[in-house]
């Protein structure tokens, strides 16, 4: 009896980069590969999603797993649920390990809520008594026994949510992996779910989290491993890894963008604060942002157009400000220099951003420099990302009209 | 956005939710992840231990089926009928090819459309079943051999309609089934392993060149004019029969109208011929199957 649940040695996993097929430029040499050894070094395209990672797993031990967009995170997981076959390296697994690296698939859209979690439950393991057994008790933690017998295509989005998170939850596996599938339903649910993994862990189960949401990787995980373009940076003390990862962030070159040698600018600081000019993280739904920016230019720059651009943790370009476009138009740049930006009140619902800043050289013309300028998260009681509240709020005007003879409840709302 | 403090309530409720179902039964079973594996080293053991989802998947199919169609599973029952009817006026009436004794052309062709049709909608759904369940083969593990199996299963449901039509109508034209129905069920396993085969290889090809799904139709149809389907086995001629049997396809269709009305003697050498055959192409989509699935959810 070992105490170990996840002992990978050296995981690594090779992609081929370009369209899928080109690996094989005929059907005969499909045929060949299939039974030989591919040889490992073949060619220039080809890309380690991830390389070298081993860390060892305690039984009932929570670990998160953070980094930025394709730095590995959700090929680890991937690779330890033996979805994908690792190029190099093992992992042994003690346990039972359920994988939830997306919630509802496999859920069948004809098919019937009751249906559907049978289905649901096979597809993620369980045997058939074991849902049976549990059957009520998915049904009441997904709130939804009215729908059980209505065909799922007829569920309103939360609802299926809520229902394949219910068998999800009921799993009960030893070792669970979860790919930022908490973050579902509306607030309530999503505290429930919370709720369900932390009784989880007082079980003992192990798990592994992936999350872009760094107050659930604080509450839930003591330990964090860091991944950085698919190598494992830091393996230790969550409060520790992310400072880590924060710090090496701020400022990082922006990864869609490619630098060109003869860069005219760099951005050499970048701070976010509220209003009263206190550095911070965390803003309030409706509050101002004051975003200030340090650059030092290389050579002088003709009309440099500046903008900040502010993205959701899950790649969502939300909206963007620019020198130019809100009237500001700078002739020359020479030397260092600082930019503030006071936002309009942020009306951007409660999650996780990204601030990008970037400046375009003579007024539109190309990109000269792009770097990350720090995350910051936006908070609402209610409306957030999870709930499918949109991308931002402004409240409107609402107006009823009844028959005259019935009482008036509302006349119309202020917006 | 949650916060630390709103997470704690309420878990009395969740606890025990969590402790009412199974206890957790924590298992010692190693799971070693590791990039390569022996080439004979099948894992059927994992199939079997993953029989609960091919049963769920089967079932799921089956109920799917005709689910919001108007005439639901009479469509079952339609669609050989109408099959027959064309066969019959074209090859019957028109073309007048003969039928060995004296069974009616209609009953002639049902006998080996049913089978048939079994056969080709194993192969169709098992081979391009790795593709239209992409979403799972990309997030959930299981052996994905489940899914040709399934395949090759559910459309067994509308075999034995199929067949239930088949006796009907022999009542109808006088022809009396005999204790030779006994050979049905091991003839559609057969059929059912031979559809296994096909699909064990076509269903990995599928998966990275798509050309499979069209190639399907036709190969299917050409297959069909290849078998005894609209004619009769003894219409080949005699130094031709061996090349033909090596169809498995022909000892499956003409040992079904033996057994279902006792015409002929099936071809022993045929069916030999065509059952080592066979065998070779199950073992070598097994081998083939299994060599491509670590690749799949990276190239679906």
């Amino acid at each position: 009896m070992t105490d170990i649940a996840i002992k990978a040695n050296g995981l690594g996993k090779k992609y081929q980069l370009g369209a899928m097929g080109s690996q094989h430029d005929s059907v005969r040499d499909l045929f060949t590969s299939a039974f030989r050894k591919k040889k490992s070094d073949s060619g220039p395209k080809e890309f380690w999603a991830l390389r070298n990672a081993s860390f060892e797993i305690k039984r009932g031990e929570n670990v998160g797993i953070i980094g930025l967009n394709g730095a590995g995170k959700s090929t680890l997981l991937k690779v330890l649920s033996q979805i994908v076959t690792p190029t190099e390296g093992t992992a042994d697994i003690t346990g039972r390990l359920g994988a939830l690296l997306e919630v509802g698939t496999g859920f069948h859209q004809e098919l019937t809520g009751r249906e559907n979690v049978f289905l649901y439950g096979a597809i993620l393991g369980m045997s058939r008594e074991e849902v049976d057994a549990k059957f009520d008790q998915i049904v009441a933690f997904a709130e939804i026994e009215k729908f059980i017998d209505t065909p799922v295509k007829r569920y309103s989005s939360g609802m299926y949510v809520r229902l394949a998170f219910a068998v999800a939850a009921h799993l009960d596996p030893d070792i669970l992996l979860l790919d930022e599938v908490l973050a579902v339903g509306d607030f309530s649910f999503q505290k429930k779910c919370m709720d369900f993994a932390r009784s989880l862990e007082r079980r003992g189960s192990t798990i592994l989290f992936v999350s872009h949401n760094m107050f659930s990787i604080k509450a839930m995980c003591p330990r964090v491993i860091y991944l950085k373009q698919g190598q494992v940076a830091f393996d230790g003390p969550t409060d520790e890894g992310l400072k880590l990862y924060e710090a090496d962030n701020h400022l990082a070159e922006a990864p869609w963008f490619k630098r060109k040698a003869e860069a005219p600018l760099v951005f050499t600081d970048v701070t976010l604060r509220n209003e009263r000019g206190e550095e911070t993280g965390m803003f309030d739904f409706g509050e101002r942002m004051v975003i200030r920016i340090k650059y030092k230019t290389l050579r002088p720059m003709e009309r440099p157009n500046f903008g900040v651009g502010l993205n959701r943790s899950d790649d969502i370009h939300c909206c963007m400000y620019s020198t130019i476009e809100d009237g500001l138009d700078i002739p020359l740049i020479d030397g260092e220099g600082e930019l503030e930006l006071l936002t309009p009140p942020i009306k951007l619902i409660a999650d996780l951003y990204t601030a990008m800043i970037y400046v375009r050289e003579s007024g539109y013309g190309d990109i000269a420099a792009a770097q990350l300028g720090g995350t910051f998260h936006v908070r609402h009681p209610v409306y957030s990302s999870y709930a499918a509240f949109g991308v931002f709020h402004e409240p409107g005007r609402w107006k009823i009209k009844q028959d005259p003879d019935l009482q008036v409840l509302q006349q119309e709302t202020r917006a | 956005m949650m916060t630390q403090t709103e997470v704690i309530n309420d878990k009395a409720a969740l606890d025990a939710a969590a402790d009412g179902g199974m206890r957790s039964r924590t298992s010692n079973r190693v799971t070693r992840v590791r990039p390569s594996r022996g080439l004979f080293d099948l894992e059927l053991d994992l199939v079997w231990y993953y029989r609960g989802l091919l049963i769920t998947l089967v079932k799921r199919d089956i109920m799917v089926l005709y689910r919001q169609a108007a005439l639901g599973a009479a469509w079952a029952v339609i669609q050989p009928i109408f099959a027959v009817i064309i066969f019959t006026i074209v090859f019957g009436m028109v073309a007048k090819l003969p039928t060995p004794g004296d069974v009616p052309y209609p009953v002639f062709a049902f006998a080996a459309i049913v089978p048939w049709n079994y056969f080709a909608e194993a192969v169709r759904r098992g081979s391009t079943g790795l593709v239209n369940e992409s979403e799972l083969v990309k997030k959930v593990y299981f052996p994905r051999l489940i899914i040709p199996l399934a395949g090759a299963i559910a459309p067994l449901v509308d075999f034995v309609i199929g067949f239930g039509v088949l006796l009907v109508m022999m009542m109808a034209y006088g022809v009396m089934p005999t204790w030779h129905l006994l050979a049905v069920p091991p003839l559609v396993l057969i059929a059912g392993l031979l559809a296994l085969s096909v699909s064990m290889w076509l269903g990995p090809i599928n998966v990275r060149y798509r050309d499979v799904k069209h190639t399907l139709t036709f190969l299917l149809q050409i297959w069909m004019y290849a078998s005894p389907v609209v004619y009769s086995f003894q219409m080949i001629p005699d130094e031709w029969k061996w090349a033909y049997a090596l169809n498995p396809m022909v000892g499956v269709i003409e040992g079904f109208r033996w057994a279902v009305f006792g015409e002929g003697n099936p071809d022993v050498i045929a069916m030999g011929v065509g059952g080592a055959l066979m065998l070779i192409l199950l073992f070598g989509g097994l081998l083939f199957f299994k060599r491509m699935e670590r690749s799949f959810a990276d190239l679906i």
